[in-house]
């Protein structure tokens, strides 16, 4: 008698105590769903041109991709110039978040003029992705 | 009596692991998703109203033209020219710079120019498509 009621206290003893974890596991998944932004990737491969001055951008911003080709792309189907200001508007109705042109480095420099002027009719900020020379 | 009594108490425990299984699953999901998209880049942020001030003068123009020469008043000058002539220029007037591109030109050379400029010590550099 004594024997069986020692060795459920052992197997009590044993167990790890677990809510601990779940409590902040469940702490962690809440931040990510939170903080999930699901940024559309244009969709593109793109060979971005090399830039000493280049700066941090916003991390949550509407993408578009101008292709090496000149055609223009968003969150991967090819759109026209003239939609961008209906695309922007779809993306974020908020009206808080900056646009990014990734330009490739051989595509022709007069439409990413284009189309980063239309871009601004609809958003005041309006960046050209570029990297960093190695 | 006493053994009956732990015997219950073992019972009623939920059994928590496939709840920290799924619980799991998600965050290594939302992980996963959050594709945090970090560029560098050039920003063109400038203001569209100019002061009355500098609309009278005529604001430092590079010219880019379809065979990649670069021009300025129509002199043709090469891409490390930019930054000096940037730096010697009045600082009304090379605070605001103009990249006018051709049709043709590659949007490569136009970034460098601007990249130049802003060495030079432009805050604002506007990108505009000359018309053939």
């Amino acid at each position: 008698m004594k024997v069986t009621h020692r060795r459920t206290t052992d197997k009590v003893d044993q167990e790890i105590n677990v809510s601990p974890l779940i409590d902040v596991v469940f702490i962690l998944l809440i931040f990510f769903i939170v903080s999930a932004t699901f940024v559309s990737l244009p969709g593109v491969e793109i060979n971005r041109p090399r830039v000493e001055t280049a700066k941090s951008l916003q991390r949550n911003a509407i993408l578009f991709a101008l292709s090496n080709e000149n055609q223009l792309f968003h969150g991967g189907q090819r759109i026209q110039l003239e939609e961008i200001t209906e695309v922007i508007e779809r993306a974020d109705k908020k009206r808080d978040k900056p646009v990014i042109v990734q330009v490739d480095q051989w595509a022709d420099a007069s439409i990413l003029a284009k189309v980063v002027a239309q871009a601004r009719k609809s958003r005041s900020k309006v960046s050209i992705a570029t990297r960093k020379p190695s | 009596m006493k053994r009956r009594f732990s015997g219950t108490s073992e019972q009623t425990e939920i059994n928590v692991s496939p709840l920290i299984d799924m619980v799991f699953i998600l965050l290594i999901f939302f992980i996963v998703a959050t594709s945090f998209v970090n560029e560098i880049g050039i920003s063109s942020t400038y203001k569209d109203s100019a002061s009355p001030n500098s609309s009278d003068l005529e604001p430092l123009t590079f010219d880019l033209t379809s065979s990649g020469q670069i021009l300025q008043n129509g002199n043709p000058v090469s891409m490390e020219e930019i930054a000096p002539i940037v730096v010697r220029t009045d600082r009304e007037l090379s605070d605001k710079i103009t990249v006018r591109v051709e049709p043709g030109s590659r949007a490569g050379l136009a970034t460098q120019v601007m990249d130049q400029a802003m060495r030079g010590g432009a805050s604002t550099v506007k990108l505009t498509a000359l018309s053939r």
